[in-house]
């Protein structure tokens, strides 16, 4: 079959991307598919392509409800209205309406919470799927960065002889990862395809200051006359804001961006940046899924980020469209500190999963329980899990290996960020993955890098203010 | 526009009768049976739900200031009090143009559907048909999209329509240039996305409470405009039902029905397995509201006059001194008849 030819036809692309077209031809085969593509590679072309060559559904799991609207959004936008969302922000009237005409979506992102309730189980089984796809697939890891308890149940949902094949889709994913990604999802024979997370156009530097406060004087100086458009990642929604108006004050373009703002000025910012109406964002790990710009030339942490597979995302925004891009690190001793706090936090403690089991036991609903133990809704959903297959026991134990698994992780991005030898080597023997080619613009400590090219030429242009009359005779 | 200034006209209002919170669940629009009888009792119902996101520290802090400016000071019974400073100051602050009441955080939502037929509309005349709508609202997208099955949203004739009517509204409101140029900004088109309210308040330079103060005031205006007009097409029907037509809250209606259809209270009470005091709120509620309410099932004519001419004449509507004065009547028929009788202009 020519796949090419209908790239070109039906998605307007003149080439595959690296690795697309055999994970196509796969999918289309009929074959389980794991699929480890670097972030903004296309990986929705892997589903969306095959699926437009199969009758019946698409059915695409997704971990955030931001994500899916976005990704049902953008889709809508360019020309499939066959597509609808189950999450559960819809109301009950509209869930009915999908629901009863399930048979007409050619593609239906559903959440995992979602996907296990009986009702909407049975409703799937009286359409043809085609095909389901795990998007995000590493958060079915406890060991990932981003573990989603409920995913570990899809697993349970469909039985190997009577379903579609799955594809699997994730950016980041070592091989104890694709080993649990196999695992819980029942995969038979699965074929793996991995690209390599090498981004030949980012480059690398870490930056290590002694104290809070000389992060703040770098990242005036550095953000004044380096070039944007650009992302900076901090630890805290109250670090955005304060590092926002301050840099504001020096007339550069930029908001802060965190789920503490209302949805409507999320809206504005995030659609500011893709405009180019807006050249920088601060913000937590809140930002950054599911946002389209090709264009982004920095990636900025301000902080010691959780886990290597979180930074590599994080930093897989930049220089989509294949240009130049540069990654910075910028940190402090005490970050480490800082970031164990963020990362245990929401693990409950042994005292508390008693507390809690203790309450199911005088038949508090898990909901009540978990507040009243102070656990937080996610350590609720994991203990659940947990203990529908255990003794408490046991869940105490698996707990505490998941708290020891964060360490562990904190101490490998710990090292990272102290490396001395060439830093995308490190990143590529993390994912299990030699170095192919140096890189002529590689990282901080590869030789002096060269970074001329970020020298800010002109000034941002920024918003301008329009009187209003202005403005309304430009909208209508 | 400043919280501390409507705050300090809310409390002038209250007269020394209500606790400082009062202003607090006036502003958020709590909707209690206390401040929904005070919202009628002492005339507030423009400012009532105008802040509902409004924190205690914001709330705090405007209290803090007419304290300090000395306009206002509590007394031993703890309830709030303008003083002559105060008073004079409250009397001389203009008169804000609020209609809480009657759109109770609906205006939003006309303005959000506005917002999205406006990024449509703006988009289709720059010939892209597609866009990221900035309304992600479900209900607010379903009524755009049935909006667009009678109108033709890129025909040019509607964008310029739509432009003079939204001209000619803010004209006519007596808004200020200030509002025109935060109700334009908090619209997004092609390539021109709308600002948040940190960008509004540094370009302003007011605090954000500030600049959502002289939004909503301004929708409020635009909204009375457009319900008075008869000769626009676009502009009334997208503040379709956006007029709170029930001024029940759901529960108090359900209460209603059952007493329609002849229950008594306490089979009421029983019924919906309500603590009675809680359906003796939903009966005031029903005073406060119903024209129609049959006051006279509960006290006398001549009762009700009674109180009516006593709150008249010593000035005061507090219930434990009107009860003093009318031993013989209960709490709850003081709270109805001062409910059906005495309650600020009708709207
Ligand atoms: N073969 C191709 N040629 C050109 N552009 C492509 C091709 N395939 C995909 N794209 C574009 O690349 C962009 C990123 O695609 P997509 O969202 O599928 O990436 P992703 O791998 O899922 O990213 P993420 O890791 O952020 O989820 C999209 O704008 C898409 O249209
Ligand atoms: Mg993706
Ligand atoms: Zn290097």
């Amino acid at each position: 079959m020519n796949l090419k030819a209908i790239l070109q036809e039906k998605f307007g692309f003149e080439q595959f991307r690296p690795g697309q077209e055999a994970v196509i031809r796969d999918v289309l085969d009929g074959q389980d598919t794991i699929a480890i593509l670097p972030t903004g590679m296309g990986k929705s072309l892997c589903y969306q392509f095959p699926a437009a060559l199969m009758d019946g559904t698409t059915l695409i799991i997704s971990p955030l409800v931001a994500l899916m609207e976005d990704q049902v959004a953008i889709m809508k936008k360019n020309g499939e209205k066959r597509v609808a969302a189950l999450n559960s922000f819809l109301s009950y009237q509209e869930k009915q309406q999908v629901l009863r005409n399930l048979p007409a979506y050619k593609f239906i992102f559903i959440s995992p919470e979602m996907l296990v309730q009986k009702k909407i189980m049975q409703a799937f089984k009286r359409i043809q799927l085609s095909l389901i796809v795990i998007d995000e697939a590493h958060c079915i890891s406890q060991w990932g960065f981003d573990f989603r308890p409920d995913y570990l149940r899809i697993g349970e949902v469909f039985h190997e002889h009577e379903r579609p094949p799955i594809l699997a889709l994730t950016a980041t994913a070592n091989q104890k990862v694709v080993e649990d990604i196999h695992h819980y999802l029942k995969l038979s024979n699965p074929i793996i395809h991995r690209q390599s997370v090498d981004r030949p156009n980012i480059s690398y530097s870490f930056v290590k200051v002694d104290r809070e406060d000389e992060k703040l004087e770098w990242l005036k100086n550095h953000v004044k006359r380096t070039v944007g458009p650009g992302i900076i990642y901090v630890a805290s929604r109250k670090k955005a804001d304060e590092i926002a108006s301050l840099l504001q004050m020096l007339d550069i373009s930029i908001a802060s961006y965190h789920a503490g703002k209302e949805q409507e000025d999320r809206a504005f910012i995030q659609e500011q940046f893709i405009n180019g109406e807006l050249q920088w964002i601060c913000s937590t790990n809140a930002f950054g899924m599911g946002i389209h710009k090709d264009n982004i030339r920095q990636v900025i942490h301000a902080h010691i980020p959780q886990t290597m597979a979180g930074y590599i995302q994080e930093v897989g925004r930049a220089g989509r469209d294949g240009e130049q891009s540069a990654a910075t690190l910028l940190f402090t001793p005490e970050d480490e500190g800082r970031t164990r706090f963020i990362m245990q936090e929401d693990l409950p403690t042994e005292t508390e999963i008693r507390h809690y089991n203790h309450l199911l036991a005088e038949n508090a609903s898990p909901t009540e329980a978990a507040q009243l133990a102070g656990i937080s809704e996610t350590s609720m959903r994991i203990i659940e899990y947990y203990r529908e297959r255990m003794v408490v026991d046991a869940v105490i134990q698996q707990i505490n290996a998941l708290i020891q698994e964060k360490e562990t992780q904190l101490q490998k991005i710990i090292r990272f960020v102290h490396t001395r030898v060439c830093i995308r080597k490190e990143i590529l023997a993390f994912f299990d993955e030699r170095q192919q080619a140096l890189q002529a613009v590689c990282c901080s400590n590869c030789h002096s890098l060269d970074d001329t090219w970020l020298a800010k030429t002109a000034e941002d242009s920024g918003k301008q203010a329009l009187n209003w009359r202005e403005r309304l005779a430009l909208l209508l | 526009m400043e919280l501390s200034s409507i705050l300090l006209k809310i409390i002038d209002q209250l007269d020394g009768e209500r606790t400082i919170y009062a202003g607090y669940h006036l502003l958020r629009g709590k909707r209690s049976g206390q401040t929904l009888q005070d919202v009628e009792y002492y005339g507030l119902k423009p400012y009532f739900h105008i802040i509902p996101n409004c924190s205690k520290e914001i709330y705090d802090e405007a209290v803090n200031k007419l304290c300090q400016a000395h306009l206002i000071y509590f007394a031993a019974d703890s309830f709030a009090h303008t003083t002559e400073k105060g008073k004079m100051e409250a009397q001389a602050i203009a008169e804000p143009q609020f209609n809480g009441w009657n759109y109770r955080g609906r205006e939003l939502l006309f303005f959000s559907r506005l917002s999205l037929i406006v990024q449509a509309a703006s988009h289709l005349k720059a010939g892209e048909p597609s866009f990221m709508p900035i309304q992600k609202n479900v209900e607010v997208q379903s009524f755009v999209k049935e909006f667009a099955r009678s109108y033709s949203l890129k025909d040019p004739v509607f964008a310029s329509t739509l432009k003079e009517e939204l001209l000619h509204c803010m004209e006519k409101s007596g808004m200020t240039e200030e509002q025109k140029f935060i109700l334009i900004h908090r619209l997004s088109g092609y390539r021109l996305t709308g600002w948040t309210w940190d960008q509004l308040s540094e370009q302003l330079q007011y605090p954000v409470a500030n600049v959502r103060l002289l939004y909503i005031e301004s929708l409020h205006r635009i909204l009375k405009v457009i319900e008075a007009s008869k000769d626009m097409a676009l502009l009334p029907k997208i503040a379709e039902n956006i007029k709170v037509t029930s001024y029940l809250t759901e529960s108090a209606n359900k209460t209603k029905q059952l007493f329609e259809m002849g229950l008594p209270m306490t089979a009421i009470a029983g019924r919906r397995k309500l603590k009675m005091s809680t359906i003796e709120d939903h009966f005031v509620e029903m005073a406060i509201n119903d024209q129609k309410f049959p006051l006279t099932q509960f006290v006398s004519e001549a009762e009700a006059q009674a109180v009516v001419d006593k709150v008249r004449q010593i000035g005061t509507k507090r219930l434990r001194i009107l009860k003093d004065q009318f031993p013989a009547l209960s709490y709850f028929q003081l709270r109805l008849i001062l409910g059906a009788r005495t309650g600020g202009e009708r709207s």
